[in-house]
């Protein structure tokens, strides 16, 4: 019964799926909408302007990933986005098919914005080598800042209602340099490395975004009570930026307090600016307190380009093929990539359609405890879009 | 600034080695303005603050101040949206009728951390004498000693002189606006005028660097060092001490009321001036007049760190405020600098295409230059000549 139920309406949806379809693209052509054209000129590719299409880099990673950004590639085509894809295998499990680092590389350089998938790091290395390819690609571009949005969705049930924070961490350096060594046999040794330059400069990123975003706290998470020197340097740097930042609060928290507040009490926080490992940690955290890894997006900066992928980063290695896992998080993700560029139009109409479907609670993914796949949901939001 | 500091470049070589190296990693392309102000070490040492640019994004402080700034500013935002310039602004509102400077020294942080402003006149209401100019203020706490004039003519705006193109470069922060007055007996006040050899330096340098990287042939200093011997005087020699580091380009001096009697006159004899603050102030006003009034023209402040960009000619225009008359063009102008000093000249050139279509080809112009439009129909008539060009 609920087969033939859930049946009929995908007829339902892809029947009217098409319908809107039409009725938007004969909306493109509508003078009013010419008049608006040039909002499709693009902040970072002028001259791709000449025919009004952007090029985005577009990596769909390891486990669900490509299902998911084929979520997002059907729903670009559906609202007659004009961007176009240019797609990249790139996995470190499978190092043989993967696109060189290089062309990855320039492809984001010149495009100057990304979609990426999760990339799966083995537990071991083939050659030795300590850097996982995802650190290798933030380092090549200097991807420096990644920004997490843990935001509460309509109709998502969790413990914490309202939770509206943004978690910054710094993700080139600290834990995550690298470097480890056995000394002698049976001790190894693993270096963190803070640098002022560094934490300088993701202090005065969190401090820029939460102007931009019209925040008004930052709260520095550390454990400088036991690392003095190395998250020392981390929070002396976040404190000589928030003299810059009169208007904005400045706290500190620790990081283990700071986990804690973060389950017992979410609604505190605002922005969050973090070293490596805490922000990875945290995000997690974060993340899961408004639904897990299927509904958070989250981006990555460096000074030049942007890198839109999930905000807990999952591959999720469980549901490969099974058309269930959530393409909230990734289709947030292209909507953030698509006001990033300007294209504030179409977000805004990807960004309604998904709240329309989760508020109307018919359609969900199972992770937020529905039986719909991710198809299913794929067309529920192409058919909410307006 | 910029033009200074590659001169600086040359100068340490091994710096410049370090430099380029950097640079080829991150971009190969020419490096913006704002780019080389921040990469570059400094003369006056300060601790430099990260860059605020990120994903291609640059966040600039927007100050709109008082009369037609804030509507200027509007019409600015609109059509940055428009033409999607990647471009973050961060209002600040300076409250001209507060007596404090609070609002001030904010927005000078958030200048200095940003970087780059964009700014219409702020307003200093009050008149005590504690009260210092705001304007003055800003210029001299960020150190923009350099202040440029681009002054080109609009072939479309009636004026009495075609094809000037004059630029005008003027010593920002000391000489008459030191702001050092005091009675010393009753009824008897002095204001002190200072010249100092390394800011007269500095600004002849940039001077002489901008004529050489924008072509220009002549560099005139304007002063008046028959009667002020010694101040006058310093700026005249120190210019003329760098103009020999400059054979290339010619370098003549004028009294500044003889230059003011030519520049009506002869406008087309002038290339690039020089002089110091006040007579900065007088002769920009000037041109400005010539080319067809205050709402036109835009300039640039320049310091080691930081750029401001602004109206030329600094008259708030309370009078006719809010009434969709004031012209935009300068404030647009001004933003168009801002493009280019940021790096984004694909915008920059599109917004130029456009002003110069509407003012000179479809001569959709204000009543100040001799048009019938109101401010909204100008700015419509650019935002449309935008979708024509592309």
């Amino acid at each position: 019964m609920s087969l033939i139920s859930r049946n009929i309406f995908r007829a339902l949806v892809q029947g009217s799926q098409h319908v809107s379809k039409g009725v938007h693209t004969s909306a493109v052509n509508t003078k009013e909408n010419v008049c608006f054209a040039p909002q499709s000129i693009s902040t970072l590719q002028p001259n791709a302007s000449k025919e009004g299409r952007i090029k985005c880099t577009l990596i769909p990673g390891d486990g669900v990933g490509p299902e998911l950004v084929y979520s997002v590639q059907e729903v670009f085509k559906a609202a007659g986005i004009p961007v176009d894809f240019e797609s990249f295998f790139f996995s470190e499990v499978n190092p043989t098919l993967s696109a060189p680092l290089e062309d990855v590389v320039n492809s984001i350089t010149r495009n100057k914005i990304c979609i990426k998938g999760i990339l799966a790091t083995p537990d071991f290395s083939h050659t030795g080598e300590l850097q996982t390819l995802n650190m290798k690609l933030r380092n090549a571009l200097d991807l420096y800042a990644n920004v997490v949005h843990v935001k509460s969705l309509p109709n998502v049930k969790c413990r914490h209602h309202d939770v509206d924070c943004i978690i910054i961490r710094e993700q080139t350096e600290g834990e995550y340099s690298a470097l480890e060594h056995e000394s002698v046999p049976g001790v190894v040794e693993c270096l963190k490395i803070i640098t002022a330059a560094k934490s300088e400069r993701i202090a005065k990123f969190a401090f820029d975004y939460a102007v931009k975003m019209g925040r008004k706290k930052v709260t520095a998470v550390h454990k400088a009570n036991i690392m003095k020197l190395g998250d020392g340097l981390f929070l002396r740097s976040c404190e000589e930026m928030a003299k810059l930042y009169p208007r904005i609060q400045f706290e500190k928290m620790i990081v283990d307090n700071c986990t804690m507040q973060m389950v017992s009490n979410p609604n505190q926080f605002d922005v969050m600016v973090t070293p490596n490992l805490y922000g990875n940690i945290v995000d997690n955290l974060a993340s899961g307190l408004v639904g897990g890894a299927g509904v958070v997006a989250g981006a990555s900066y460096s000074a030049e380009c942007a890198v839109f992928e999930q905000g807990a980063r999952h591959i999720f290695s469980g549901a490969v093929g099974k058309n269930i896992a959530n393409p909230t998080a990734m289709l947030l993700c292209s909507a953030n990539l698509l006001s990033h560029v300007n294209l504030p139009k179409y977000s805004r109409m990807i960004k309604n359609a998904i709240n329309t479907v989760l508020k109307d609670g018919k359609v969900r993914t199972k992770d937020l405890g529905g039986q719909s796949t991710t198809k299913d949901f794929t067309y529920a939001v192409i058919h909410c879009l307006s | 600034m910029a033009v200074r500091l590659f001169s600086k470049l040359r100068v340490l070589p091994e710096i410049k080695a370090a430099y380029s190296s950097s640079a080829a990693a991150a971009a190969p392309a020419q490096l913006s303005d704002f780019d080389v102000q921040h990469k570059t070490p400094v003369i006056r040492k300060q601790k430099l603050i990260p860059k605020a640019q990120y994903g291609g994004r640059h966040a600039v402080t927007m100050l709109p101040g008082g009369g037609i700034g804030p509507e200027c500013m509007g019409y600015v935002r609109d059509i940055f949206k428009y033409i999607g310039a990647p471009v973050d602004f961060e209002i600040v509102d300076i409250d001209p009728t507060v007596d404090n400077d609070d609002d001030v020294l904010y927005a000078i942080t958030t200048i200095k951390r940003n970087g780059v402003g964009l700014k219409g006149n702020i307003e200093t209401k009050s008149e005590a004498a504690y009260v210092t100019s705001r304007n003055v203020a800003l210029r001299n706490e960020l150190d923009m000693y350099a202040y440029v004039l681009n002054c080109k003519s609009f072939p479309g705006v009636e004026t009495r002189h075609k094809d000037i193109d004059v630029v005008i470069i003027r010593q920002n922060t000391e000489g008459e606006y030191a702001m050092l007055e005091h009675e010393s007996v009753h009824g008897v006040i002095e204001s002190m005028k200072v010249v100092t050899a390394s800011n007269s330096e500095r600004v002849a340098r940039f001077a002489f660097e901008f004529a050489r990287k924008n072509g220009r042939k002549k560099v005139t200093t304007v002063h008046k060092a028959n009667i002020m011997k010694l101040s006058d005087g310093l700026f005249l020699e120190t210019s003329k001490r760098l103009a020999k580091e400059y054979p290339d380009i010619e370098h003549n001096d004028m009294i500044i009321d003889n230059c003011c009697m030519q520049l009506v006159a002869k406008p087309h004899q002038f290339d690039v001036m020089l002089m110091t603050n006040l007579y900065g102030s007088i002769v920009s006003n000037v041109v400005c007049g010539l080319l067809g009034g205050a709402g036109l023209l835009s300039g640039r402040n320049y310091g080691d760190h930081y750029a401001v960009f602004e109206p030329g000619t600094r008259n708030t225009g309370t009078a006719i405020a809010g009434k969709n008359v004031a012209n935009p063009i300068a404030m647009i102008n001004a933003s168009i600098d801002m493009l280019e000093h940021l790096g984004h000249h694909f915008h920059a050139d599109l917004l130029r295409r456009a002003v110069h279509k509407t003012i000179n080809v479809d001569r959709i112009m204000t009543p100040d230059v001799g048009g019938t439009a109101s401010s909204t129909d100008v700015v419509n008539a650019i935002i449309g000549n935008i979708g024509l060009n592309h």
